[in-house]
């Protein structure tokens, strides 16, 4: 993220907080000393529809819109609008993204078998295209912080050390514009996702992960392969049940490799829906801080 | 999941209860069945049990075939028979905890009626029924589960005839205990077996299992992971609150039937 200048595009699903939390980024710019613009879209706000927000500060800043490919960052406070807001990312850019997952209306096209239509993306395919996901189940992450309400306040916090707005920056904008009565309960939250650690982006081109800067923590969890047993890419469930993007084949196909290692949260999805035994996963010390929380397959 | 569930899920190593001269099993890539065997594996282990006083009888099939590759007593009968010889075996040793594994067309066609009268008897077995609506092993044929609609080699412009309903069925025959699990929701899975074992006459647990090599295939569901997340839509959340809420009709779906999971029919004997 440049220090002088950035653009970050918030989206999420209406009531989930997507306009008070580009409210408190850009008052934080502001206290920051920047000048900021911010526009926002939500006028389906009250129908569970789309809402999102441009966000641009630096010296000056003559408009508040983002085009395509122009976001230094997308948070989306809902999976499937930031998987849908990609384009707007820069090459280089980074994906915050919560695991909640809130089907549209328009996806019950079947009204007796749910939600049909919520798009599968392959996580695989979403791991090419943006090397450096930051995926957090806020929504745990916040309800273990005091209160699950607050999950927009865990992926501000997961936005904070990307943007050079100083801590009481962000404290004080918080402070002006949350409510009172759920003021400390943001505030826990946005220290929690400020405390989550994520693995370094892979370098441009290698689609593998760099190595760990000695300073991170070790990663919580680890897998074990047996080659052997691995029926490869026709199966490939653990490839696209991990939610943090570990595992994914090499150009031949077989066996599964761990591309992502340091990522793994030891949330045991691969291990359980491999059906052919070729998993183990090895939970390593846990380090300090809250841990991500494993998600759903659906 | 249950946190009961969960502990049972880390820390197991499989490979102590598995031939592992027989691994690699002969499964296709991403078959369901696997994920069932590994649920399997961690009810017993909820469970405490002892594995000398344990036997698994399966019929033919590949939901049959499981039992091979477990590394305990195991019983691999003929076709549709398995409930038969398992019903034989407790007679013989009623200190036997017997788990019968079958299919859809092993237990439901071939073996249909051993498996009512089975459930009539109220014989003390844990059956698990491992449904993935065809016949996979013979290649794909339409079997008493499948969807009408459904392709396969046999009724290639889809299936016309309705489906079992397998649950409703042993109940009506009879079953003290009736549940319907998932691959898809494996650990409630691990819940539902152990529950079945645990419990005193016939417990009969329905699986729904995914078949990508055939029905995946002829019915362009995709592959295991497609399955998979199709079988969720079946039997979401999402879907219970709708219903709940009455935005939802009586009349049965015309295509594919919902689901309902968990414990469906429980009597205490
Ligand atoms: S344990 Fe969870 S995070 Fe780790 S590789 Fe498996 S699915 Fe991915
Ligand atoms: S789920 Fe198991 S068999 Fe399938 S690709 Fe992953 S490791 Fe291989
Ligand atoms: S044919 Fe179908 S049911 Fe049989 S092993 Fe292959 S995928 Fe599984």
């Amino acid at each position: 993220m440049p220090a002088e200048s950035g653009s970050v595009l918030l989206v999420g699903v209406g009531g989930q907080g997507v306009v008070l939390s580009s409210a408190v980024a850009a008052d934080a710019a502001r206290r920051s000393g920047f000048d900021v613009k911010q526009s926002e879209v939500h006028g389906m706000s009250q129908r569970g529809g789309v809402v999102s927000s441009h966000l641009r500060y630096g010296p000056l800043v003559h408009s508040p819109l983002i085009g395509a490919g122009e976001a230094d960052a997308v948070v989306a406070l809902e999976w499937n609008e930031g998987v849908r807001a990609i384009p707007a990312l820069r090459p280089g850019g980074t994906l915050i993204v919560s695991l909640d997952r809130i089907p549209p209306p328009s996806a019950f096209v079947d009204r007796h078998g749910g939600a049909v239509a919520y798009p599968a993306v392959a996580p695989d395919t979403l791991r090419r295209t943006v090397p450096d996901v930051r995926a957090a189940d806020a929504t745990s992450v916040a309800a273990a912080a005091g209160n699950a309400r607050a999950m927009n306040s865990v992926l501000l916090g997961i936005l904070s050390p990307l943007l050079p707005f100083p801590a009481e920056a962000w404290d004080g904008a918080i402070a002006a514009n949350v409510p009172r009565a759920a003021l400390e309960a943001n505030r826990a939250a946005f220290a929690a996702g400020r405390a989550l650690r994520f693995p370094a982006a892979p370098a441009p081109g290698t689609g593998r992960p760099r190595r760990r800067a000695p300073a991170e923590p070790p990663s919580v969890g680890s897998v074990d392969i047996v080659d052997a047993w691995c029926k490869g890419e026709d199966c490939a469930i653990c490839v696209r049940a991990c939610p943090e993007y570990v595992l994914g084949f090499e150009p031949d196909a077989r066996p599964v490799r761990a591309v992502r290692p340091d990522a793994c949260t030891a949330c045991m999805l691969c291990e359980i829906l491999c059906p052919d035994f070729a998993i183990t996963v090895r939970r390593a010390a846990v380090p300090a801080g809250p841990s991500l929380v494993a998600a759903e397959t659906t | 999941m249950t946190a009961k569930a969960l502990a049972a899920a880390t820390g197991i190593d499989y490979r102590e209860h598995l031939r592992l001269p027989m691994m690699p099993h002969i499964l296709c890539p991403g078959c369901g069945h696997g994920i069932v065997l590994k649920a399997l594996l961690r009810a017993i282990r909820s469970l405490d049990l002892d594995w000398d006083r344990l036997a698994f009888v399966a019929g033919i099939g590949c939901s049959s075939r499981l039992v091979g590759y477990i590394d305990g007593c195991t019983l691999h009968t003929t076709h549709g028979r398995a409930l038969t010889f398992a019903t034989g075996l407790k007679l013989a040793r009623p200190d036997l905890t017997v788990v019968v594994i079958t299919g859809d067309g092993d237990g439901l066609a071939i073996g249909g009626n051993h498996l009512i009268h089975a459930a009539r008897r109220d014989v003390d077995l844990a059956c698990l029924l491992l449904n993935n609506e065809t016949y996979g092993m013979t290649g794909g044929q339409v079997a008493p589960t499948t969807v009408p609609g459904s392709v396969s080699t046999t009724t290639p412009r889809g299936a016309t005839e309705p489906p079992f309903d397998a649950c409703a069925l042993v109940t009506a025959a009879g079953a003290s205990f009736v549940a319907r699990g998932a691959t898809s929701l494996p650990l409630e899975l691990d819940t539902l077996i152990a529950a079945a074992i645990a419990h005193r006459g016939f417990s009969f647990v329905e699986i729904e299992s995914d078949c990508p090599e055939y029905f995946g295939r002829y019915n362009r569901l995709g592959r295991a992971p497609e399955m998979l997340q199709q079988q969720r839509r079946r039997f979401d959340e999402v879907d219970e609150t709708l219903a709940a809420k009455r935005f939802v009709g009586a009349p049965p779906h015309a295509g594919v039937p919902r689901l309902r999971t968990g414990v469906l029919h429980e009597r205490k004997t």
